[in-house]
């Protein structure tokens, strides 16, 4: 490593510091960060991560404790520009960040801050947009860009005060996988080319395996560091921290708990496969006889979409065609997934599911109704289905945990009674306790909390149908695999799901069938091994496939795998079958 | 409610590009010479120089080479207001003394001459209004105007007017819109979705009309403060202090046109201000219409 450009002594951090709400978030942190290096900090929500990211660059300063920033004390305030234009930050939300209403005007913002010269600003902005390839969108207005555009103009905003250090807080978080593959494309090639220095926060593994050294803080501290292959190579340790392992990794460890021969770190696909051939030397590997999926649900439809379309902003020249032919089902018990990217239409499809939106063109049936028809009540089609939005916390309102899970059934007009009894049985089925939660302040929760609430605010109406808009987005690791156990228990208490995601490992595990979303309509359809057996079509949409199943794709291609039935896209699957396979050999 | 699209894609201003001559004019030339004609107006009280006035609005407006009707749009949303100032004046001005010619007498009102003189002058002075204020709209960007404005005010800085600060409240005003708006449609139709009905409680209970709009509200406002307080972080992370020096990426640049046009909006103030105007009465007693 060469001289470390920052260097963080024993720094001890505290909200409130002094009151009775005062709270330690960062424990005696020792880090050094070298000049040119790559560094992942990962870790849950609140394990502090963020928090030592704005000591970086004197957003915070320690309670205890020094930050050093190219020998500048953070503490300093002489030091505090030159400090900020050394470390530059981007944060999660690029809505949130970008000051303009034009692309070029907020790239230079921050040079204009350091009061440079004309030409020189000119010079930077073209410099900056030139880095995250954004040169053709400098004259939009930012609100007309995708996420990953509008991130990469965040990030250009930041290059443009051509700090050293490049610091990504969780930046693509809130991206979609395209946005996050832009982001990250960015960020690595300002470092390989640029020698910019890159810290990035995430709770995405799969982008941390890149870094040349990961950083795994926990409750205020840094509990394990070191490379990528070190760091997941204690599969033990990261799973006692409640992280997850990449899934390539974890085949690899399955394969090499049978047969030591098998290399335990391995990160990437092309690793795997290369270990894996040189680990068979020529013969392939037996799969054992396998059945992929369970029974289909042999439901009555309750969700009928027939030729529909739909266009926004009729009759001004805005006027987009949001979707059109599509052709959906969906059955009564059955697990439904919809997959595809933000802007597919896959959100315009799921809202003409409980009657938000009506069909331009086709027909929309629900539990028997045409939701276009003049008898039609559309408030008995919304109790019927529940449609939980894209983050439901942020349409929490009440002070009062159980006033808000009782805002629907009080619309209902039910008894006091009854509405009483529905918010006890909702708050239950999400696992927040009635009575230790009813008269908790709703905004005193925490992020995972408040999406229960929000999630018990539609289940007290009881729908008969679940709908759920990216129901993990924005959640840890920890926070995720909770959430979807959650819905899986409301599976088994008769809830038909549908869920809404661009993840394509969450709707892997999670559905008995599969809509592809493409091109605003219906592209694909079938159980997940059909759908993720047509990898090359998905790749066409820009969608990818699983990674365990990708890795299969190729054992086969390579002939290194014998025997296997259907497509494998289940981690969990993936890995019984390698161990079977090799326990069957020995 | 059935419709939950709001503004989301709307731009406030309606900016029209055509590349006219008007529309590259300094966006500092435009808001000038719209002040200094509104002023004209504002101060003229003949009917004459009023209907001249409209002409030469409408003169721009053939120059700037955007259609009439989408200057009539913005006349149609001023409509109510210029009958209800019509109505007023019908009712009231006939009673002001002295009257001049008394056309009709009905009990106490009275169409008088003066009260039609006045009606009249409204109408073209209303009319020039929002033609003007619609043309620099149309012909320039928010963002344009934000930056003239900034600009315009500059000079002001060393008496302690914040002229950057102004402008940037402007800027993100202005950028936010569209963002909110979003928000907005998303919690009405989270809100819908958990059975609340928006615009159908009883109007004589706006009590309770006001309760509904709640979930709403809350959710919307906290959410913008979350957004400042983000957007706070990210500007200071971006060197950003209040007061602080900066320079300015965005340089506008006059040129002798925009000189041109200002001294000429000058002139014409002058002009419709000074000149002895022929009073109306007297060409109407000519023909007769008018003892």
């Amino acid at each position: 490593m060469s001289d470390p450009i920052i260097r963080v002594e024993d720094l001890c951090f505290e909200y409130n510091p002094g009151t009775p709400q005062a709270v330690t978030a960062l424990d005696g942190i020792h880090l050094e960060i070298g000049s040119g290096e790559y560094v992942a900090i990962v870790g849950h929500n609140g394990s502090g991560k963020s928090t030592l990211a704005r000591h970086l660059n004197a957003l915070l300063l320690p309670t205890r404790g020094n930050v050093w920033v190219n020998g500048w004390n953070t503490r300093d305030p002489a030091h505090r520009r030159a400090i900020r234009s050394t470390v530059g930050m981007v944060f999660q939300n690029p809505d949130n960040q970008i000051v303009a209403t034009i692309v070029e005007e907020d790239v230079a913002f921050g040079p204009e801050n350091l009061a440079l010269p004309h030409p020189e600003i000119v010079r930077r902005v073209d410099w900056s947009l030139e880095q995250v390839e954004m040169q053709p969108y400098r004259h939009r207005a930012p609100h007309l860009l995708s996420g990953g555009q509008k991130q990469r103009v965040c990030i250009a905003g930041v290059l443009a005060m051509r700090p050293q250090v490049l610091v990504l807080d969780e930046s693509t978080a809130m991206l979609d996988p395209r946005g996050r593959q832009e982001v990250q494309r960015v960020a690595r090639r300002l470092n390989r080319e640029e020698g910019t220095t890159v810290v990035a926060i995430t709770h995405f593994m799969e982008e941390a395996v890149h870094a040349d050294r990961v950083v795994v803080m926990e409750a205020g501290r840094i509990v394990l560091q070191g490379t990528p292959r070190e760091v997941f190579g204690q599969v033990d340790r990261l799973r006692a921290l409640h992280l997850d392992v990449p899934p390539i990794t974890r085949l690899a460890q399955a394969l090499h708990s049978r047969d030591p021969r098998f290399p335990a770190q391995v990160l990437t696909l092309q690793e795997f496969l290369d270990a894996f051939r040189a680990w068979r030397n020529g013969r392939p590997l037996c799969m054992p006889p396998w059945s992929p999926s369970g029974p289909l649900s042999a439901g009555e439809p309750c969700i009928r979409m027939e030729g529909v379309g739909h266009r926004y902003m009729k009759g001004t020249p805005l006027e987009v065609q949001a979707i059109h032919d599509v052709e959906l089902e969906l059955r009564e018990g059955e697990v439904l997934g919809l997959i595809g990217h933000t802007g597919s239409g896959k959100s315009t499809i799921i809202q003409h599911m409980n009657a938000l939106l009506r069909p331009d063109r086709g027909t929309v049936t629900v539990f028997g109704q045409d939701v276009a028809g003049p008898e039609t009540d559309v408030r008995a089609i919304r109790r019927r289905v529940g449609l939980v939005f894209q983050q439901p916390e942020t349409q929490l309102f009440e002070r009062f945990v159980g006033d808000d899970v009782a805002f629907g059934p009080r619309n209902l007009g039910l008894s006091r009674s009854e509405v009483r009894e529905r918010v006890r049985q909702a708050m239950e089925w999400v696992g927040l306790g009635f009575e230790a939660f009813k008269d908790r302040m709703t905004f005193g929760l925490s992020g995972g909390e408040k999406r229960r609430v929000a999630l018990a605010g539609v289940l007290a109406l009881q729908p008969q149908v679940l709908v759920l808009d990216e129901p993990t987005a924005g959640l840890d690791p920890r926070g995720r695999r909770r959430f979807l156990d959650l819905l899986r228990e409301l599976h088994g208490r008769d809830m038909t799901l549908v869920l809404v995601s661009h993840n394509m490992e969450e709707l892997a595990e999670m559905c008995h069938r599969l809509y592809v979303i493409a091109g605003g309509t219906t592209a694909l359809e079938g159980r997940p091994g059909e759908v993720f057996g047509q990898g090359a079509r998905l790749q066409g949409m820009g969608l990818d496939v699983p990674p365990v199943t990708q890795a299969f794709d190729r054992l086969v291609g390579m002939g290194l795998v014998q025997g296997l039935a259907g497509t494998v896209y289940r981690v969990e699957d993936a890995v019984r079958l390698l161990e079977e396979a090799v326990h069957a050999e020995l | 409610m059935q419709n939950f699209e709001l503004l989301r894609n709307v731009t406030i201003g309606q900016y029209i590009p055509t590349g006219s001559p008007v529309h590259r004019l300094d966006p500092r030339a435009k808001i000038l010479a719209a002040i200094f004609l509104i002023l004209a107006v504002s101060f003229n009280r003949s009917i004459v120089a009023n209907a001249l006035f409209l002409a030469v609005v409408l003169a721009i407006t053939g120059l700037s080479q955007i259609p009439l009707r989408y200057m009539l749009r913005g006349f149609v949303l001023g409509l109510p207001v210029l009958v209800l100032i019509f109505a007023t004046q019908f009712l009231f001005l006939g009673r002001v003394d002295p009257p001049g010619y008394v056309f009709a007498e009905w009990g106490w009102l009275r169409v008088t001459q003066y009260q039609l003189q006045l009606m009249a002058i409204s109408a073209f002075r209303i009319t020039s209004f929002i033609f003007l204020t619609s043309l620099v709209t149309m012909t320039a960007t928010t963002t344009e105007l934000t930056h003239g404005v900034e600009s315009l005010l500059a000079p002001l800085r060393r008496f302690g007017v914040p002229s950057h600060e102004l402008a940037l409240i402007l800027m993100i005003t202005l950028r936010f819109v569209p963002v909110l708006a979003e928000e907005m449609e998303r919690i009405m139709k989270a809100q819908a979705s958990r059975g609340a009905e928006f615009g159908t409680r009883r109007f004589w209970r706006p009590d309770r009309a006001a309760r509904a709009y709640l979930p709403l509200v809350v959710p919307l406002f906290l959410n913008a403060f979350q957004r400042a307080e983000e957007l706070v972080l990210a500007m200071e992370a971006r060197c950003y202090v209040s007061g602080g020096t900066r320079t300015k990426f965005v340089q506008l640049r006059g040129r002798w046109v925009d000189v041109a046009v200002v001294m000429a909006a000058l002139a014409f103030m002058g002009f419709m201000v000074l000149f002895p105007w022929p009073p109306v009465s007297d060409w109407l007693r000519a023909a007769g219409i008018m003892r």
